[in-house]
């Protein structure tokens, strides 16, 4: 059976991100203001005053508090959700691979921004990249009806009996997170019948007080590595689930994004152009263009970056003459970007092709269409035997 | 006979008519504080409730080893920044579902004064429902006894060595239960291994006091290793903390300040620093300024109690 037709409202994708959020009805809020995420926090604490989110709202003296005040309550069996941004995802770091490695299901809205060490107040992925080996379940999406559908499926992936990870919803601070978009507001017992499959699954285990169980015991030698290896296998298994999970959303929704990644034009492409986030919207646009002229282009967007879906880009990216990447982080140690360095790892599985890595859209540079033309041109002429640049800082160049 | 069994304190109560939440064997150290109080503060709150740690030198015994335990208490480990937050956490979604739970964090003072100080400020001006004990050893004494906030003036510790140009820590102690009483708090105590009797008055008082909002108890509890003092020594110096006046006991209900135990004819402090030899190197002059202080925090507490009276 369908969904109903939501409500559709003009919104930011950080409102987009609250409403998400309050329809999931989660028992744990925390909130600590930081540039740009600040309106998630004031919209979830204005639907909670409304009397429209029932949940306890916890308005924390940091990030670092935030994540371990929805890991623990999160352990003790409920569902917690916050919103965080760059330097605030920092500072909670330590907090975060804690819930991870506790196992407990949160999930994170994140307007992605640049870190520290440059003071900048823009938009990047730095901070998920710096984050990326946390043991966390990382999504990006593109536009805030994405996000809006991410964070409803984030809470089915984060909390499935199969799973039991925290999930970071990451998408792009200052473009995104101020940007007002038509979203489609789903009902409230729509959302409800997506996520009632969660509570037919087995209860997952928790903190029981009065009864002898501890959460956090002092995981030594054999006792450490078993863990760590069941913490990666159930990241393995969140590739596919997503499919599955995004898959079943667009049944009920008319709403999906390709699980994993989202391909589009790639079946008969010959080269490849690889994005994230927002930038994807904009590289569709090229891809339609450069199509017209007669390119065979395609275009993969990213969404799930951790665990990085292996199987799923091969599949896609076997077969193609050149592949050119773009980032809108570095991959400090490596000199490229982030993704185009992970790509790379696929080699030996999809053959050795020209891979190109575009870093740009830093410190809220635009990616502009010229951009992302430039891409495709160059990853063109290296499929076809030209000399090319392996790494571009696009902005540096112009 | 009857008048015997009148007379038994309920120390003995707590003590030896009530189960015992802990195997034998724990790994604490022979004539340790932290393990009386670890032992005692179930025994009297009871059972049924979240205890939340962090690294130190409870943790041993807290955590446990892989599928092992030295205890059968309902436990949350977290990281030294994250247990006011993380018992905040567990606090509040058991009182979303409607369960009345004693949530109690355990931790030294490294945690409470120092590293985890922010979120231990932060819930404390939320009025969480928790109750925060803090043993204060005076210093980070499972990593090797380096100094922490508590440390108090003159004392030598590992990363506060007396040497030639050194008298040992610089600073005197951070006065954690008056700031913590000055957030607001529902209850503030302190309290110590010598007096089990007060002690226990103040955590049955705690958990009356905790569905109201915040409680803090500090207890001044001595390492015997890392002051290097005798392993027998331990509750003496407890004792002599408090006839002293180095460490006063006294509560603050909703911000009403109490002595709970009056000091007639308080010793000097030599009386108490004798036996510790983290104070052996200190002169005369060096005493005299930690009576000093001494004096005047006693001075400031007790000003606190006329207030209200």
């Amino acid at each position: 059976m369908k969904a109903q037709k939501g409500q559709v409202k003009v919104i930011t994708g950080n409102a987009t991100a609250a409403y998400a959020a309050m329809l999931c009805r989660p028992d744990v809020v925390t909130s600590y203001p930081i540039t740009p995420m600040s309106e998630v926090a004031e919209q979830l604490s204005a639907f909670h005053a409304d009397g429209i989110l029932d949940a306890e709202m916890v308005e924390v003296e940091g990030e670092n508090s935030a994540m371990n005040v929805v890991a623990a309550a999160s352990i003790s069996g409920g569902r917690a959700f916050t919103a965080t941004s760059s330097w605030g995802l920092s500072f909670m770091y330590d907090a975060v691979q804690q819930a991870s490695g506790f196992r407990a299901p949160v999930v994170m809205a994140i307007a992605n921004r640049e870190t520290p060490g440059i003071l900048a107040v823009s938009g990047g992925q730095q901070d998920i990249v710096s984050a990326r080996d946390t043991g966390w379940i990382q999504i990006i999406v593109e536009d805030c009806q994405e996000i809006f559908d991410t964070i409803i499926m984030a809470f089915r992936l984060a909390e499935d009996y199969d799973i039991q990870l925290p999930v970071m919803v990451n998408y792009d601070g200052f473009y995104l997170s101020y940007l007002a978009q038509a979203v489609e507001i789903a009902a409230r017992e729509d959302v409800d019948r997506f996520l009632e499959p969660l509570k037919q699954q087995p209860q997952r285990p928790r903190l029981v007080p009065g009864e002898p169980l501890g959460a956090g015991t002092h995981g030594i030698e054999i006792g450490f590595v078993e863990l760590r290896y069941k913490h990666c296998t159930a990241m393995e298994r969140a590739t596919t689930k997503l499919d599955k999970i995004d898959k079943e959303f667009g049944e009920l929704f008319g709403r999906s994004y390709g699980g994993q990644i989202e391909e589009y034009l790639t079946g008969d492409a010959e080269i490849i152009v690889i994005a994230s986030g927002g930038a994807a919207g904009t590289a569709r646009t090229v891809v339609d263009a450069k199509r017209n002229e007669g390119i065979k282009v395609g275009l993969i967007k990213i969404r799930l970056f951790r665990p990085f879906p292996r199987k799923r880009l091969v599949e896609a990216l076997r077969g193609k003459k050149a592949i050119g990447v773009i980032d809108r982080s570095v991959c400090f140690g490596w000199n490229c970007g982030p993704m185009y360095m992970e790509l790379r790892a696929l080699s030996p599985d999809i053959g050795v092709v020209p891979m190109l890595s575009y870093i740009d859209g830093m410190a809220n540079l635009d990616i502009t269409t010229p951009h992302i033309e430039r891409v495709i041109d160059e990853t063109y002429a290296a499929a076809r035997g030209k000399p090319y640049q392996e790494v571009t800082w696009i902005p540096l160049e112009e | 006979m009857a008048q015997q069994e009148k007379k038994k304190s309920r120390v003995f109560d707590y003590f030896c008519e009530k189960e015992d939440p802990y195997v034998g064997g724990v790994a604490w150290c022979a004539g340790c504080t932290l393990e009386l109080a670890a032992r005692f503060v179930p025994k009297v709150l009871g059972n049924d409730m979240v205890l939340v740690g962090c690294p130190g030198c409870s943790a041993p015994v807290f955590y446990g080893q892989n599928t092992g335990a030295w205890h059968r208490l309902s436990y949350f480990s977290c990281l030294m920044t994250g247990v006011a937050s993380s018992a905040t956490g567990i606090s509040r979604y058991f009182r979303r579902i409607g369960k009345d739970v004693t949530v109690v964090c355990f931790t030294g003072d490294g945690c409470a004064a120092d590293v985890g100080f922010q979120p231990l400020s932060g819930a404390a001006e939320r009025n969480e429902h928790i109750i925060y004990i803090c043993y204060d050893n005076e210093g980070y004494m499972n990593t090797g006894y380096q100094r922490s906030s508590t440390t108090p003036l003159g004392a030598s510790t590992s990363t506060t060595p007396a040497g030639i140009a050194s008298k040992g820590k610089p600073t005197p102690a951070k006065n954690m239960p008056l700031i913590m009483s000055l957030h607001g708090a529902a209850y503030v105590a302190t309290a110590t291994l010598s007096h089990l009797e007060d002690f226990a008055k103040k955590l049955l008082k705690a958990k009356e006091k905790k569905n109201e909002g915040f409680v803090y108890i500090h207890v001044f509890a001595p390492c015997n290793m890392g002051w290097r003092m005798e392993s027998n020594s331990s509750i003496q110096v407890c004792r002599m903390a408090v006839r002293t006046n180095y460490f006063p006991l006294w509560e603050a209900e909703n911000g009403k300040f109490r002595l709970t135990q009056e000091t007639a004819n308080p010793r000097p402090i030599q009386e108490f620093t004798r036996p510790i030899r983290k104070f052996a190197h200190l002169k005369e002059a060096d005493i005299d300024k930690l009576q000093q202080m001494v004096d005047e925090r006693y001075a400031f507490i007790k000003g606190l109690c006329a207030i209200g009276n």
